[in-house]
This record gives structure tokens, sequence and C-alpha cells, in this order.
């Protein structure tokens, strides 16, 4: 369990302070902030349609919404996993610290938790009420608790849920943007963390939050019309990859922003990061993030942009460009979280790491969190229909 | 003088009233507001509290000074505290670190094992003379405004009224987050009981008046400990007379009450 | 309420506000119920905290308290350039030993080889950076070479441990050649 000097010092390079050989934010610690992006990404994809009214991205309206919620269920697993005394974990709601930028998460997690089903709740409602008329037994209890014991689908019932729908989409944005932001002051508020403490950490953070949120939208929605044998609705992917580009441009800049001006204005710190990110950073920073799963994904969606009439291409190029920045947003998580770890706060040295298979928060367990939000996606898919045909018709109306 | 003896007869007479005076600036740039080294007076705290507490360390104002010139690297301040809070290994509440600095400006830095067994040999990668060679002993840095009480969640970490940076193994969640904002490294997970761990300058010792464990041990008064409110102490004459004396990583704002006399720029 | 649905149109929203309203409240009670002990009263932390911290076990002691029971070690002690060295540097915890006025285990007490590892500790030339205006700096073998000695020697054959210019002083005197130059 407790690893022994020789080894560390074996795995440490110039002078690390002594309580600094042990890299403290594990793996778990990157997983935390990727799926919490993922979540507040794919709120925006949703509200595109509900708020701004981008016609083209109905399909995606209540997929995205149950998208969020399936990874914000498993959001908080990794920071259990990684918590010292686990069992204390409602301290933060307890006796929350003003002060500190971790104290709030936990009630911005679950006011967003909160919207996040009502909003789910109001625009599957006329679908929750049928399937509680036309089923027996257990499910229709189950049905009738979900729809809050109402059947009421009537104009007037359904035109306030609409406001209610659109409101919630409304305040859903900057509480999106808040959580993700917020997340990213975690590690932005760390002044003793010279790669950290940069106060564009929030908006890098909330900006690749919304390309992975879209990115992994774009993906599932191509696995899932395959599954099902469906026709991929042009214009939805069309202007899905078009947001993702956007997004992904303004994302890659200000990361590139970052580093330029470090290096320009090349303060005492820079020496520091300069031999962090031509060190042990260098492979999954240079040539991971920036070269290939940046670069390339680029130039494929400048490419899908000039050959937007050729959909084969684009159903196999907006995909592969999608899974690409997916993983750069990935590598950027773990290249701020463990790549701020890697160097020691004396200045003078860096440490190694490589997360084990089996260990505590080890990679088996970050692959199992990772697909814990498939599973739960299946399981609500078993509930409220992804799309839109197979609702009994929000449109229309139901009447019993 | 006399005028500083009257004060600390008034303060014991009647702290409550004269915490009133001074805040109200009755007494001007009082000896006690004027310094900002060493944990903080409790006065300054419980000021204008009307069920004032009773305080543990009446009175007293502790300071922390480290002479660099002094340290001659034997680790027994490391071996004294690891003994006295049976810290786990590869973990360290305080430790000594080596600088050899050449003539070409090259800086070497080591601390094989914290210098706990202290420092068996020499340095074979020094090629050029030295021009420059000392220890520095770390410790915590009981900041003025600490990073750590700062971030923590839940209030696990904190000041106390008298000034001391605590740690409330209770209630530490083990998020490790004060951990990664001290500037200092002195904290650190303690891998049987899951919590953040790091120097206190051994305030239960403190409070039954007997000095920090590293401060009883080191042999040749590298690690200095005192009280501010008396003006005997090895510590009051050094804070109060020209020395070159200085904190550890000024910019980072955190005010650290322990002092380093002669340190070098080198040092981080 | 319309013809054909049980609940009224606004039946889902009232409810909803309702068991939002009963969970808010429940948490409230809850972090009452759960909040520690005075928790805040004098900053955002549990005050037993401070107590829980001072009530620590004091396992290192002082010289003073292995004098009351070791007087003859005190009074070479106290006397010899040793006097600021600790005893329980090399002798470990009095808490390992004495616990309610009752001896609980032997100290370890370092004799033949492993008593150089300790000497060195501390006046090891080797070092570097240890300043020679506070420690006397020793390099093995050269310190038994200049005094013709063999180097297999152990520090403690020239040098009693408590007090390591005793034994030098005294043949000094006895053969009647002058102290060395004593270090302030």
């Amino acid at each position: 369990m407790i690893p022994v000097i020789a080894d560390l010092a074996a795995t440490a390079a110039g002078y690390v302070f002594p309580n600094d050989l042990q890299v403290h934010w594990s793996l778990m610690i990157v997983l935390y902030p990727y799926i919490t992006g993922i979540v507040a990404g794919a709120f925006i994809v949703s509200s595109m349609y509900h708020v701004f009214r981008v016609e083209n991205l109905k399909p995606l309206a209540g997929f995205s919404l149950l998208f969020a919620l399936a990874f914000l269920t498993c959001a908080t697993v990794p920071l259990l996993v990684h918590l010292g005394q686990p069992g204390r974990a409602m301290s933060m709601f307890l006796t929350p610290n003003p002060t500190s930028a971790m104290a709030g998460f936990g009630y911005f997690y679950m006011a967003y938790g909160l919207l996040l089903v009502l909003e789910i709740f109001f625009i599957y409602r006329p679908t929750l009420v049928a399937r509680h008329q036309s089923s027996t037994g257990i499910k229709r209890l189950f049905y009738l608790a979900l729809s809050m014991g109402s059947d009421n689908l009537s104009a007037e019932a359904l035109r306030m849920d609409r406001k209610i729908i659109k409101f919630l989409a409304v305040i859903g944005i900057p509480m999106a943007c808040a959580l993700h932001g917020y997340v990213g002051f975690i590690f932005g508020g760390v002044k003793a963390n010279p790669l950290w403490a940069t106060p564009l950490m929030p908006v890098i953070f909330l900006l690749s939050a919304c390309v992975s949120g879209i990115a992994g939208i774009i993906i599932a929605y191509v696995i899932l019309m395959k599954i099902s044998r469906r026709e991929i609705d042009r214009g939805c992917m069309r202007t899905s990859v078009k947001f993702l580009a956007g997004f992904f441009v303004l994302n890659f800049t200000f990361e590139m922003l970052e580093v330029f001006t470090h290096g320009y204005m090349a303060t005492s710190h820079w020496e520091t990061l300069h031999s962090l990110l031509w060190g042990p950073l260098y492979n999954s920073y240079w040539i991971w993030q920036v070269l290939v799963l940046s670069v390339i994904p680029l130039l494929l969606m400048g490419i899908l942009h000039l050959a937007k009439k050729r959909y084969s291409l684009v159903n196999v190029l907006a995909p592969v460009s999608a899974l690409m920045v997916l993983l750069q947003v990935l590598f950027m998580r773990w290249n701020v979280v463990i790549g701020g770890q890697l160097m020691s706060k004396s200045g003078r040295g860096s440490v190694f790491y490589q997360p084990e298979w089996l260990e505590r928060e080890g990679i088996l367990l970050a692959v199992v969190i990772m697909v814990i939000p498939i599973f739960v996606l299946y399981l609500l898919g078993k509930i409220f229909p992804f799309w839109q045909d197979d609702h009994p018709s929000t449109i229309r109306g139901i009447v019993p | 003088m006399d005028e500083m003896n009257r004060l600390k007869r008034e303060i014991d007479l009647d702290r409550r009233g004269f915490i009133r005076k001074v805040l109200s600036g009755a007494i001007g740039g009082s000896l006690l507001l004027v310094l900002p080294a060493g944990a903080r007076l409790l006065a300054q705290q419980v000021a204008g509290a009307d069920d004032e507490p009773e305080l543990p360390v009446p009175e007293k104002h502790f300071a922390f000074v480290v002479n660099i010139s002094n340290c001659i690297g034997c680790g027994a301040c490391c071996m004294a505290d690891k003994n006295e809070y049976q810290v786990p290994d590869g973990h360290f509440r305080t430790w000594v670190e080596r600088y050899l600095i050449d003539d070409q400006d090259n800086v070497f830095v080591d601390s094989p094992n914290g210098g706990l067994d202290g420092f068996p040999a020499g340095r074979d990668d020094v090629t050029n003379p030295l021009r420059d060679t000392f220890f520095v002993p770390k410790l915590c840095n009981m900041c003025d405004n600490p990073s750590c009480v700062q971030v923590c969640p839940v209030g696990a970490t904190f000041q106390s009224q008298d000034g001391f940076i605590l740690i409330d193994e209770k209630r530490c969640v083990g998020c490790s987050y004060c951990v990664q904002a001290c500037p200092y490294s002195v904290r650190f997970i303690n891998p049987v009981k899951k919590t953040a761990e790091k120097c206190t300058w051994c305030y239960h010792r403190v409070r039954q008046d007997m000095l920090p464990v590293c401060v009883e041990a080191c042999p040749s008064q590298a690690r200095i400990f005192g009280d501010l409110g008396d003006k005997e102490s090895e510590v009051y004459r050094l804070l109060h007379e020209p020395h070159v004396i200085s904190v550890l990583k000024p910019d980072m704002g955190n005010k650290p009450s322990l002092h380093y006399l002669g340190l070098r720029r080198e040092v981080t | 309420m319309q013809p054909g649905y049980k609940s009224s149109p606004k039946a889902h929203v009232v409810r909803i506000v309702l068991t939002l309203a009963v969970i808010v409240t429940a948490s409230v009670v809850l972090r009452q119920v759960f909040l520690p002990d005075e928790f805040g009263k004098h900053g955002h932390y549990r005050p037993g905290a401070v107590e829980d911290e001072a009530n620590r076990e004091t396992r290192i002691r002082t010289n003073e308290s292995c004098f009351d029971c070791h007087p003859l070690i005190k009074e070479i002690h106290v006397d010899g350039v040793h006097k600021t060295v600790m005893c329980e540097v090399c002798h470990g915890a009095y808490a390992d030993h004495v616990k309610d006025d009752q001896v609980i285990g032997a100290m370890p007490v370092a004799s033949g080889g492993d008593i150089k590892p300790l000497c060195v500790k501390c006046h090891n030339k080797i070092v570097q950076a240890m300043p020679p205006e506070t420690i006397k700096l020793v390099a093995m073998p050269e310190h038994l070479e200049e005094r013709k000695f063999r180097t297999h020697h152990i520090c403690d054959q020239c040098h009693h441990v408590h007090a390591p210019l005793k034994w030098v002083h005294e043949a000094r005197e006895m053969m009647g050649l002058p102290l060395e130059r004593k270090r302030s």
C-alpha cells in the first residue's frame, strides 16, 4: 500500500519535495471533470433547441437530456472512490466552507441534477401518462409515480408544461456554465500550482465541456441509429458537427493561448512549465492532445465543411472526428489534473505517474465508471423513448 | 520599555478592557498589532465578543525562527518528529534539505528520505567548487493567510483562536485539496488514517508549556521557538533587531509565521 | 377540472413543489441533527478539534525527564559538549520506555559498530553542507590516521558518547599536555 521511498525516488527527477513524491489526485480526478463536462455539454445541445430554437437539433432535444442525466448519475462516483474518508462525504453538504472552491460543488451538482430531472419530466410527461394508462401491475404503479399521479394532458396543462420547459432550459444554460466553469475554478484557483492557476482555466474547462458533450452525443446518435437501422438525420448531423467545430476551435485557441502567453511572458514559473511540457508531459500533451487529437480533427472538420453535400462522407467523418475530440478532452483533463501534479512545488523537479490497472483508483475501475453511464442510458431508454418518432406524440397531444 | 511593561500589566489585569482600547485605537500602534510575525495573538480574534471564551493559550504570541547557518543537517528534528507523531514512512511533517551552490550558480538540492537519517554521503554530481552550502529545515509555515484553510471544503482544517493551523482528524474527508493548495508541500494524506496531516508546531506540547519536539531535539539551536510577548525570548530578539530574515515564497501572499534567518534567494 | 381527466391541470406541478418543500425541510432538520457540537462557534470548525489536538500523547519528553531516573548519566551529559543533544534522539521515545511511572520497555543503547552511524550524522565532513563553525567535522579514516590510530577503532574508544572530550581531557591532564582549545 505505502509506496517505498526507493521506488518513488526512481520515478522522480531533480529535487522533489518529499511530500510531492505522491500524486494525490489520481485517475479518478481526471474522470470527474471529464464526466461533469460531458453532462454540461450535453445539456447545452438540448438548450440549443429549446432556447435558441435551432430546429435542426430537434431530434436530439430529448436524447441529449437523457444522455446528460445518465452521465450525471456517475459524476460523483470517481470522487467517492478517491476520498480518503468516503463515509464523511455528506460533510460537504453539512458544513460547506464558504471560502472553498470545492465545497459548493455538491450544491451545484444537486441543483443541476434537479433541473435535469424536472426538464426530462416535463418533456416526457405525455409519454409517462400514456405508458401508465397502457400498462398493468407494478409497471402501472411505477409510471403513476413517475407521472406524479397526474393524468392531465389537456391543452392548458401542456401549455403550462411548455412554458416550464422553456424556463428550465433558459436557467439551465447559466447553470451548466456555472457547473463546469466552477469545476475549472477548483483547479484555476490553486495559486500554488503554476499550471492550474490561470483565469483561463474555467473558460477552457467550459469550452471543452461543450466539445465533449456534443461529441459524445454525435457518437451515441450515430451508433444508436446504426443499431436500430434508422436513417441519420442529415440536417441534425450537419448542425451538430458545425457546433462541435465552433466550440472546438474556441477551445483549442484558448488552450494554445494559455501556453503561448505563459511562454511569451516567461515569468519565473515558465521554466517549471517548460520542463513539464517538454518533459514528462511531452507525449500526452504535444503529440496526443495537440497534434493527433486536435490538429487532425480540425482538418477533418474542415473537409466536412467543404464536402457537406456528400452524406456518406459526413456520416463517417463526423463520428470519427467527434471521437477524436472526445479523446482530446480526456487527454486535456489528464494533462491538467495529472500534469499539474507532476511538477514539485520545489520548482526543481518532477515525478512520473503511471496508473496501475488493478489498484483502487486504477484503470480498470476508470473503465467501469465510464461504462456505467452507458448502462444507465440503456435503462433510461426503457422508460423514456430517445427519439421523437417513438413518443406517443407530444405534438398531437394524447387524449385518453 | 516602561511603556511596554505597563501595557503587559494592563493586559494581565483586564484583558477585555484592553482589547476594547486597542480596537478603538486608544493605543495606536500597540506592539501587539504592529508585529505580523508569529501565531496570532488571541486578543485580536476574540475582540468584541461579549461571551469571551476561555482562551487556551492566553497572552502568548508564538513565533518560530529557523536559523539556517546553525543547522548541521543531522536529522535529529525529523527523527524526533517522526517518533512523536509516529508518522508513516515516506511522509514528512518536517524535513531537512541540503543546498549546495557552486561557483557557476548551479544549485544542487536534495533531501534523502527527508533528512530523517541525516545526510549519509556527499553528492558526486557536483564538479565545480562550491560557493555556498547550507541546510534548510522545513515545517508548517503557520500562515496568517493559509491556503489550506481557504480550500478545505468541510472546515476540517482551520486556524484556531490562538493562531495555529490545525486539522480535525474526525472531520477530514481526505480529498487532498489542501495538499494541492499548500505552496510549501507540508501536507500529506496519512495512509493509515486516510486524512490530511501536517506539522502543528507541536500544539499539544506547547499547550503543556513544552517546546515543539524538533526544537527540543535540535542540538545546534537552528530551530528557535518562543513567545513574542516575552521580551527576554530569543524569538523576540531575533525579530526585533536588524537581521537578514525572511519567509518562504513571499509572493504567494500566504504571510507565513515561520521565519528564516539567513535565507538565501535560491531556497524555494 | 376538464372532463376526461382525473387530475387538475396543475396537479403535477403542485405535487412537485410540495415534494421539494418536504425534501428541503427534511434536509434542514437533518443538518441540525448531524451538525457537530458547537460547530462554527469560533470559526468554520469544530471547537472540540482544538482540544483533541491538545490532548495528543506526548511521546518524546525532555532530557530532564530522563535525568530524573538517570542521575549518573546526567552528571556526565550536562558537563560535556553534547549537553544540547537530546537523549531520545539516540535512545528512542520516552513513551516506549516509561508509562505511568513504570518501565515498559528497554531503550536501545548502541554499542560497538552501531555507534559510528550515530556520530557521523552530525560530524561527517563528507556531507559538505555542515557549517564547521557550528560543529566539529571529521572525515574517516583521516581523523584516526592523523592521530596514528588503527582505522578500525570505534568512536567511543576515545570519546565518551555523552561527553566526547571527557576522556580526551582527562588523558591530556594525566600526561601534562595542554587541553585542546575548546570550541565556543
